[in-house]
């Protein structure tokens, strides 16, 4: 029961920070280095390894597509299968938890570290809001570069996908792409695209609140990097379904 | 002035501070000795407004910094400066960033070259020559971060400047040093200061004022000479650990 309520507690308290965060965000000064900072190491520090899974997943992906429909002699409908299920569902989520898995436990690290070295502390006793210099700047970037990253998902996974298919597979390329184009439609793009942005809002949040409120030196930076990987892709992972169900129905 | 009356807190069963009541008049340097864990730390963080009391107030200048937040409490914070035990210094940033950060934050048209001279002038004044303005805290000895540290809390000239264990683990060739900021400090720039340390040596040298507090409460408070006569076994035994090496 008193775990029950810690977490209660604990949550009340993030949902507490998001709005102190909210309300930080819109207050001047805004700092603009500082988002274009954390861009860089959200957005175009995962360029790599966002492109390599998004590659490997289209490639994968076509391959067994190719081998399932093959058994229906229609493996021409690889390509819109590939690209439907990367666009609405596995460029927003992969790209979520990869992008958690590097940068969201570095930003629970460094919060938590500067914690529990009294840094957060100096920055108050000059009279600066901790989350509006730390907190605000990774959110909107977060928000910003999960969209992008999820893009860049897509491209390079229908790209590995066009390469097995047409490349391995030998599926001809006219079919391919016309199942493609008759597949997709630009709201399965926009529906990845809500979902990568709310995932974005999510990791940041959760990753700079696990910071934020590390206590306990380096056994509780560790704790709280891990809880907050823990948390953003479970987070991620029901997200992922309330938008799915809210969108087809169940 | 600061006035802290009838200060209490606690953390889960933890009962730190028992109703601490004190008087730092304006110019003078308030220390606040006591052994680790006494809740020294914990009183300086309520006068900054870093931790709100569960009951009693901390008023600065005329204004309850413990009834403030957001804003308010952030503009009552421009009359402070905190030198932080472990300084503090922020790692993502090298010396000139860290000693610059008060005047950029607070004074966002200040020339860079104007923040240049006072972040070198503050540094000078802390024995730190330019060849430190680049270099990150990780690559500066402990000393040296806790000069920086002074230098940082000193620069946006505070009328009101905390410090927190300032001498702890420097040799005491520094420990002097430090000791000689503080009080130059005060005499030149009439700062208010509060210490909290538990170096009695160092607490003597730069107090007017002083107090020991123990069990959540002050044992004794008064100037040096009172504190050194007061009966409470308790401060007696505190003290004689130090006197009894003179």
């Amino acid at each position: 029961m008193s775990r029950l309520r810690a977490a209660l507690d604990d949550f009340g308290q993030m949902i507490f920070f998001f709005f102190e965060t909210l309300a930080w965000a819109v207050r001047p000064p805004f700092r603009l280095e500082l988002v274009l900072a954390q861009m860089a190491f959200i957005g175009a520090g995962s360029v790599f390894i966002v492109g390599v899974t998004g590659t490997f997943t289209g490639m994968v992906m076509a391959l067994q597509m190719n081998y399932a429909l093959k058994q229906f002699a229609a493996e021409g409908y690889v390509g819109g299968s590939v690209a439907f299920s990367l666009a609405r569902e596995l460029a927003p989520v992969f790209t979520g938890l990869m992008v958690t898995g590097r940068a969201g436990s570095a930003i629970a690290t460094e919060l938590g570290t500067m914690r529990v070295t009294e840094q957060i502390d100096a920055m108050e006793s000059m009279a600066v809001s901790p989350i509006q210099y730390l907190v605000v700047p990774r959110v909107l970037a977060a928000v910003i570069m999960f969209p992008m990253l999820t893009m860049l998902f897509n491209a390079l996974g229908a790209a590995g996908s066009w390469l097995m298919a047409i490349g391995v597979a030998g599926i001809p390329e006219g079919p391919y792409i016309e199942h493609m184009r008759g597949f997709v439609d630009p709201s399965d793009v926009m529906h990845g695209l809500y979902k990568s942005l709310l995932f974005g809002l999510a990791v940041s949040l959760i990753t700079c609140w696990r910071g934020y409120a590390a206590s306990g030196g380096a056994k509780g930076v560790g704790e709280g990097t891990t809880r907050a990987v823990v948390a953003s892709s479970i987070g991620i992972l029901i997200m992922d379904y309330a938008m799915t169900v809210l969108s087809v129905g169940v | 002035m600061i006035e802290v009356r009838d200060l209490w807190k606690s953390f889960g069963p933890n009962q730190v501070l028992k109703g601490i009541t004190l008087t730092v008049p304006k110019g003078q340097t308030y220390v606040v000795l006591g052994g680790s864990g006494s809740g020294k730390t914990v009183l300086l963080k309520h006068v900054i407004g870093l931790f709100k009391p569960d009951r009693g107030s901390v008023t600065v200048n005329g204004v309850e910094i413990s009834g403030l937040t957001g804003k308010a409490l952030n503009e009552a914070r421009h009359v402070f400066g905190m030198v932080f035990q472990g300084a503090a210094l922020f790692d993502s940033m090298t010396v000139f960033e860290n000693v610059a950060f008060p005047i950029r934050e607070k004074q966002r048209s200040v020339k860079l070259e104007e923040v240049r001279q006072k972040v070198v002038e503050k540094l000078k004044v802390v024995d730190l020559g330019e060849e430190v303005l680049e270099r990150y805290p990780s690559e500066l000895s402990g000393g040296m971060r806790k000069r920086v540290g002074l230098a940082r809390a000193l620069v946006s000239d505070p009328q009101v400047v905390l410090y927190d264990e300032p001498t702890t683990g420097l040799d005491p060739i520094t420990t002097d040093y430090v000791d000689g900021m503080i009080i130059a400090a005060k005499q030149k720039l009439a700062v208010t200061s509060i210490v909290i340390s538990h170096d009695i040596a160092s607490a003597f040298r730069v107090a007017d004022r002083l107090a020991v507090l123990y069990d959540g409460h002050l044992a004794a408070e008064g100037t040096p000479e009172e504190v050194k006569a007061s009966p409470d076994p308790y401060v007696q035994h505190f003290l004689s650990m130090w006197f009894a090496k003179q």
